[in-house]
This record gives structure tokens, C-alpha cells and sequence, in this order.
């Protein structure tokens, strides 16, 4: 045990190199009529200019909640957050007071949502939309701002953008009305873009698309990606990290390829286990079974005992913390050691 | 669009033939004897009798006396003919209806200032002091008829305590529209009418507020780092008044006609009152007439509100 140590989060350099957004140890709570529900539980995460971050997770597992925790969109109440910073360029957004970090949302971290038709007003049209961050906090004038509202349009591929400047988001397909909320995002152009779910209620060649746009702009524009997903075939191609979430809590944390090729989680990977592959056709496909705990009432010890396969003694009533398996990978799990070797049974 | 509007002008007549000949039939066979009626407690003779039947076409079958009315009423201008002590309907109403509409428009703008401004407040802050005690206020207010409301206003705020006058002069006409004096002796009346549509419209828009508040669209608006009196003086109010527009239109055609008690009580000349004294005194003609013109009101009410609904929400359009 001489080359693992334990850390209270998912790694990263801290002091030294700074990150663009840093997530550390944080906490989220609901305080609901039938009691508290805690969602995130310690979650710590950095991201980079540049960089494309997966959070990966079923639903309810806190992927969302901590994105809109960094947004301040999260209602409060019901939601509190006792403790955690988020640190944006080295300022933490959690102690800021409402109007400083109103200038941040949209300006400096933006966020697209996952079904773009209820996302976007339905009374207004999407040229609107889109320059209304610029008319009302960059000062441009109605006719400047749709201009840019046309060429952001034409940036995220919208064909004949300026005939469609006009129309109202119900007269675009589905994929559209995603290009219109990736162009609505960008339009303060953030150095942070967060991107909950934007293609789960796609068609599969549509989402392939949005992907790609994702991708692209993350790379010209060097802002930072944060890419909310369940979709483990989603991310493959894009993330250069993934943090995988489980009941609030980051239970892997590594680089994209050694997750594919060696998880350290029994959690990931079932999640690996239950994609569908060619060469598995005509087998049962995997699942995990059981269903995520009820955050009211957490298991004891580690919150996927009852589901996992590996689970021993230990696990039912010990919390494990996240072991730094080295190269910025951590893992939550008591055995990650022995699920890397090969030797967990 | 344009066929629709074409359809929707064809129903409107359609409608309009139907309702009359409802009104006229059952004022017909439920009216007595409009020469007595006409006569008051005195005798007829059998000549005056003859005479008047002569000059009403009292003789005629009741299908051609519709059909005769009608097409009084289809030309332009329509004729409405003369009540039975000989007035002319279309001078009744020429005075009655600025005085209504007056009326109607106090307390439309009284709905629309206190009704949608406390049901936008109790939709913010759903569940505190403000949004409980409206609610008990407006069931309290939906609760108690204007048979009771009226009076006892008139009681309290001018006999008790003398704020406003007991009763409406008797100025009709749109002169008294450019009256400042005339328009506050409808103040009361106005707002004794509008009270009810103020806690309807103040149910509707609170509804209305809270529900669009958890729109997905606000949390996008607040993401973009929109202030929260934008997020809900743009984005949230203009989808709240699509249902809250098409209320008050409606609204505006009912408040013309459901004046009776309200104008009786405060002695308003308007249409409400007319309508009233016509079917005490059995005065048919008068009382088709009124109906009559309520029942455009109310089409060409409806027509508009489902014409500002396909402005107010894109997602509507008419074929």
C-alpha cells in the first residue's frame, strides 16, 4: 500500500497548476417534505481550456445536480450545499453574491440541456434567443445583435441561417433546435461550456452530428467541455476524461482510453458490459441489476454494494475513499487495485 | 388564415340566425298578449285591437314575422323597429351601449391592473402571507352574488361613508365617454363588476406564473445569466398571458352583458338596465333586440381573443 494514497476527492494537481474550473469536495442536499436527500456527496472534478470532461452516470446519480450546482441554477431551497467549492479561475463562485455570479453564467460558463424543445422559449424566436445575451449584457443594438445571432447560426451549421433567424423553435427538427441552443450558448463566448445530456433525445445519426459540432467548437474556440451523459458509446470518441458518478459520488476518475481498456470500478464496468456489440449477437446483453439506492436512505458502507457482483464483507459497512491509482486515476472502490490486476473475483 | 377567417365569419352568421330565432320564438310563444301589454291596465276595444294588429302585423304567421324582423336587422344600417310604446330600439341602444361599454371598460382595466399584478406576485412567492390571504380574498369574492355585492357596496362606500355617488345620472351616449365626472360615478359600479373577473383572473394568472416559473425555458433564460426581473417579466409573462388574454376577451363580451344586477343597482342607463326594465314590461321587441346585439358582441369577442391567441402563441397557426 506503499504507492496508493488516499485523497478526499478525485485527483488533480492543486497549488501549483491552476485549473480553468475546479470542483472540490462538494456537497448537495435536498431538503424535501419526507426528509433529506444528500446527492452529491464529495464530489471533486477540474476541467481545463480545451478539454473535454465526461461525467458518466445513470439518472439521479448527481451528474446534473453538480452541473447545475456550478451554473447557480439549482433551486434553493429545496437544495443546499453545506460545503464544497467551485472554483472558477481560482475564484470560488459558492462565496460570490448573486450578481457577481449571475455576470459569470452565460458569459463565462454556459450550458446547453438535454431536450431543446422545452429548453427554448416557444414564443419567441430562436434569433431572439440567441442575441438576447448579446442586446441585453453586451450592449450590441437589436439589428448588430441578429446579425451575430445569423452568424452563429451559420458557426453551429444551420442551413440558410438568415431566412430562419425569424422563425419560432417548434418550426426546426430536433437536431436543429440543439444547433440552435449550442449557438445560443456560445453567444457570450464562454471559456466553460457544459452540455447536459445534448443528445439523448436524438435521432443516433443526429447525435453522431452534434457530437462532431461539440467537438469542433470545443477545439476552435479552446473553452472547456463538460459533456453529462449515460451514454458510455457517446464519449468515446470525444472525452479525453471521464469521471463516473454513483449516487452522488465520483467512484472512477481517468483518462478515457485506460477506462475503455481496464476500468478500476466494478460500477464501470458493468457499465462497459451492458453496450452492445457486434461480435455479442445472439447473447443475452449484460445488465446491472438492482436499481440506484434511494438517496434518502444510502446503503451502508459503499453506496453499489447491493449491485456489485465483488462485494464483500468490507464493503457493506466501510465507505471506501478515492485511491490514487496513479496518472491522475482514482478509483472508489476498496479492491480497485485487484480489479486493475486482473485478481478480484 | 384568410380561410379560416372566411369560415369563421359563415359560422358567426350561422350562429346569429340560430340565437334570434331562439329569442324571437320563446319571447313569442311566452310574451302574452303584447296589445294588452302595450295598454297597460286600460281596455281595448275590438277596433284598437284590429288596428294595432294591422300596424304590428300581428296576423301574420309567426316564420314571416321572424323572416320580416331579420331582414330588418340584416340591412345597414340594421333596424331594429320600435319598442311598444313606439320609442325607437336603435335609439335606446345608441345611448345604452357607451354607457355599458364604459362600464365594461372600467372593469376590464380594474381586472387587468389588480387581478394579473397579484396573481403574478402569488405565483412568485407560492405558499406566502400575500399569495394565502388573495386566495381566501378571492374565493370570498367568487363566493358572494353581485345581488348581494352591489347593494351592499353602494351601502357601504356611498351612503356610509359618501366616497362615491349612490347612482349614475342618466347621460347615455359616447359624450359622456370625454365626462371625467361621468366616468367616476361608473367607478364604483365598475369595480363592483369587475371583481369577480379580478378573482378569476387572479386564480388564472397566479396558475398560470407558477406553472410557466418551472418551465424548462426560465432555467435556460437564468443559465444565460438573465436578471430575475427579465427571466420573469419577459420570458415568463408572455407565455403566462396566453391563457390570462384569452380569459379577459371572453371576459370583456360577458361583462357587457351580465351587468343587469350591477346596473340596476347603481341606476346605470345601460345595456344590462334596459334589458331588465324590457322584460318587466313584456316589451318583446326591445328584448330581441338587446339579445341580438349581446350576441354579436359576444362573436365578434370570441373571434378576436381566437385571433390574438395565434399571435400570442407561434405554435398556433389557422388553416
Amino acid at each position: 500500500m506503499t504507492d496508493i494514497h488516499v485523497t478526499s476527492g478525485a485527483a488533480g494537481p492543486t497549488g501549483s497548476g491552476r485549473h480553468l474550473l475546479e470542483v472540490k469536495d462538494l456537497y448537495v442536499e435536498f431538503h424535501t417534505r419526507d426528509g433529506v436527500a444528500r446527492v452529491i456527496n464529495g464530489v471533486s472534478y477540474h476541467l481545463d481550456p480545451g478539454e473535454t470532461l465526461a461525467v458518466l452516470g445513470e439518472s439521479g446519480s448527481g451528474k446534473s445536480v453538480t452541473a447545475q450546482a456550478i451554473m447557480g441554477i439549482l433551486d434553493m431551497p429545496p437544495a443546499k450545499i453545506p460545503s464544497g467549492k467551485i472554483l472558477y479561475k481560482g475564484q470560488d463562485l459558492l462565496t460570490m453574491s448573486e450578481e457577481q455570479r449571475r455576470q459569470v453564467r452565460g458569459k463565462e460558463i454556459s450550458m446547453i440541456f438535454q431536450d431543446a424543445l422545452s429548453a427554448l422559449n416557444p414564443v419567441f424566436p430562436v434569433g431572439w434567443q440567441i442575441s438576447e445575451t448579446l442586446r441585453t449584457r453586451a450592449g450590441l443594438s437589436r439589428k448588430d445583435a441578429l446579425k451575430r445571432a445569423v452568424e452563429l447560426m451559420d458557426l453551429v451549421k444551420i442551413p440558410a441561417a438568415k431566412a430562419r433567424v425569424k422563425d419560432y423553435p417548434h418550426q426546426f427538427s430536433g437536431g436543429m433546435r440543439q444547433r440552435v441552443m449550442i449557438a445560443m450558448s456560445l453567444a457570450m463566448e464562454p471559456k466553460v461550456l457544459i452540455a447536459d445530456e445534448p443528445t439523448t433525445a436524438l435521432d443516433v445519426t443526429v447525435q453522431a452530428q452534434i457530437m462532431d459540432l461539440l467537438g469542433d467548437l470545443r477545439r476552435d474556440m479552446n473553452m472547456g467541455l463538460i459533456l453529462i451523459t449515460h451514454d458510455l458509446g457517446v464519449v468515446a470518441d470525444v472525452a479525453d476524461r471521464i469521471a463516473v458518478m454513483y449516487a452522488g459520488r465520483i467512484v472512477e476518475h481517468a483518462d478515457v482510453r485506460s477506462v475503455y481498456k481496464h476500468p478500476a470500478h466494478p460500477y464501470t464496468e458493468g457499465l462497459l458490459d451492458s453496450i452492445p456489440r457486434l461480435d455479442s449477437k445472439g447473447t443475452e446483453l449484460a445488465t446491472i441489476k438492482g436499481l440506484p439506492p434511494n438517496l434518502m436512505r444510502p446503503p451502508t458502507g459503499c453506496a453499489f454494494h447491493p449491485r456489485c457482483k465483488y462485494a464483500k464483507a468490507v464493503c457493506t459497512t466501510e465507505t471506501p475513499l478515492s485511491l490514487d491509482l496513479g496518472h491522475g486515476r482514482t478509483s472508489a472502490c476498496h479492491f480497485a487495485k485487484e480489479m486493475l490486476d486482473g485478481t478480484l473475483r | 388564415m384568410f380561410r379560416y377567417l372566411v369560415r369563421r365569419f359563415l359560422q358567426m352568421i350561422m350562429v346569429f340566425i340560430a340565437t334570434t330565432f331562439i329569442v324571437y320564438s320563446l319571447m313569442y310563444w311566452t310574451g302574452g298578449d303584447p296589445i294588452q301589454a302595450l295598454a297597460g291596465e286600460k281596455p281595448v276595444s275590438d277596433l284598437q285591437r284590429a288596428q294595432l294588429v294591422e300596424k304590428y302585423g300581428l296576423d301574420q304567421p309567426f316564420l314571416q314575422r321572424y323572416w320580416n324582423y331579420l331582414s330588418d336587422l340584416l340591412q345597414w344600417p340594421p333596424n331594429f323597429g320600435t319598442t311598444l310604446t313606439g320609442r325607437s330600439i336603435n335609439d335606446i341602444l345608441s345611448d345604452a351601449w357607451p354607457v355599458t361599454m364604459q362600464l365594461a371598460t372600467i372593469a376590464i382595466l380594474f381586472t387587468i391592473i389588480f387581478g394579473i399584478t397579484a396573481g403574478v406576485i402569488a405565483g412568485i412567492r407560492r405558499g406566502s402571507i400575500f399569495d394565502n390571504s388573495t386566495l381566501v380574498l378571492t374565493l370570498l369574492v367568487i363566493g358572494i352574488p353581485s345581488v348581494v355585492l352591489a347593494p351592499l357596496s353602494q351601502y357601504l362606500f356611498t351612503i356610509q361613508w359618501k366616497i362615491f355617488p349612490t347612482t349614475a345620472s342618466g347621460v347615455g351616449g359616447w359624450e359622456r365617454w370625454s365626462d371625467p365626472s361621468l366616468w367616476f360615478e361608473l367607478l364604483l359600479p365598475g369595480i363592483v363588476l369587475g371583481s369577480l373577473s379580478v378573482a378569476t383572473a387572479m386564480r388564472l394568472t397566479r396558475a398560470s406564473v407558477s406553472e410557466n416559473l418551472r418551465a424548462d425555458f426560465v432555467r435556460t433564460a437564468r443559465s444565460k445569466g438573465m436578471p430575475g426581473r427579465r427571466v420573469i417579466g419577459i420570458h415568463v409573462l408572455r407565455n403566462s398571458l396566453i391563457p390570462i388574454v384569452t380569459f379577459l376577451g371572453v371576459e370583456l363580451g360577458s361583462l357587457m352583458a351580465g351587468a343587469i344586477v350591477t346596473e340596476g343597482v347603481f341606476n346605470v342607463p345601460g345595456v344590462g338596465y334596459q334589458l331588465n326594465r324590457a322584460l318587466k314590461t313584456e316589451d318583446t321587441p326591445l328584448v330581441i333586440g338587446i339579445v341580438s346585439v349581446l350576441v354579436i358582441v359576444f362573436l365578434v369577442a370570441n373571434l378576436i381573443v381566437d385571433l390574438l391567441y395565434a399571435v400570442l402563441d407561434p405554435r398556433i397557426r389557422y388553416e
